[in-house]
């Protein structure tokens, strides 16, 4: 076992120890509590040869190990943001010790507390658009009477796959733009790699959204709303989930 | 907290997919730097390993 680094899982507000018990850090390690005035961090103890510069340059590209870290990373923070305002960090925060991590509260004092704010009573929910892959496909493609008609064919077949796209970008727009009353904050990310996430079909919409803990019941009849009304599309919602897309701070 | 589809659902049904899980823990929002991260001078270190990383999957596939 080598040198120990501490791990930062969250920044949380007025969190009791009690909020942490039975929830085990990874590798096992115990969560503590660092407080910096009324944040709360919460951190354990790591391997600096698993997560030091060396150990993460190597790990981060193990899909395994990636996987298992942010499982454990989501465990910590599921547990606090059940209780408490909580700000997630970014995967594999690591520091030296507790002190350098009062430092970095200190240091970010006030980022901290406005994200804190703006996350406090809400929950972020997912919702991607995705068109819908055709049931008929493949259909039976009558043999080609020429190499004009085979093309003619292939262009037509390429057409109606971007006109689809097309529109579900439309519709995406109309989902979006339907959902934004409700919430408190929105935020847009990247389509997804089918490869990662396994979906069929084009990812036209991949948003996130800040959704008070009291219009949560509104949020979900409006997704299914829009779902119900766009049938060439597919609404995948899910959530609640911890506010990560809404705990970053503003530029110090 | 639980998961709930709400829609028929394109991905699986775990908790949170891990691409969605990596889509925020790698994010842009950076929360705090770390004693470690920051010792890379600017250098994106955890993006920098995923991009690679997709790499190694779409050269496999």
């Amino acid at each position: 076992m080598g040198e120990q680094g501490r791990y930062l899982y969250a920044v949380c507000r007025g969190l009791t120890p009690e909020a942490v018990d039975g929830i085990v850090g990874l590798s096992g390690g115990r969560i503590d509590l660092v407080m910096e005035g009324d944040l709360v961090g919460l951190v354990s103890p790591v391997d600096l040869d698993e997560y030091g510069e060396d150990g993460l340059r190597r790990n981060l590209e193990r899909l395994d190990w990636l996987e298992e870290a942010a499982r454990g990373h989501d465990a910590v923070v599921q547990a606090a943001a059940a209780i408490a305002p909580t700000a997630p960090t970014r995967l594999a925060t690591i520091f030296l010790d507790d002190e350098g991590v009062r430092r970095r509260l200190r240091e970010r004092r006030d980022a901290i507390a406005a994200a804190l704010d703006r996350v406090e009573g809400h929950e972020e929910w997912s919702v991607k658009v995705l068109t819908r892959v055709a049931d008929t496909e493949p259909e039976p493609v009558p043999v080609a009477s020429s190499g004009a008609d085979y093309l003619r064919r292939k262009r037509e077949q390429q057409e109606a796959r971007f006109a689809d796209d097309h529109d579900a970008h439309f519709v995406a727009e109309r989902v979006h733009d339907a959902l934004v009353p409700v919430v408190s904050a929105s935020r847009r990310l990247s389509p997804q790699d089918p490869r990662l996430a396994g979906h069929e079909g084009t990812m036209v919409h991949n948003a996130a959204y800040l959704v008070h803990r009291d219009r949560s019941g509104e949020f979900v009849d409006r997704v299914q709303e829009q779902s119900d009304a766009y049938p060439g599309v597919v609404v995948d919602a899910r959530g609640p989930w911890p506010p990560y897309s809404f705990a970053m701070l503003d530029e110090s | 907290m639980s998961s709930t589809a709400v829609a028929p659902a394109a991905s699986d049904n775990r908790a949170i997919a891990l691409v969605d899980l990596l889509d925020r823990l790698l994010g842009t929002g950076v929360v705090i730097a770390g004693d470690v991260v920051i010792s890379l001078a600017g250098v994106d270190l955890v993006e920098l390993r995923l991009r690679a990383l997709l790499r190694t999957i779409e050269g496999d596939a």
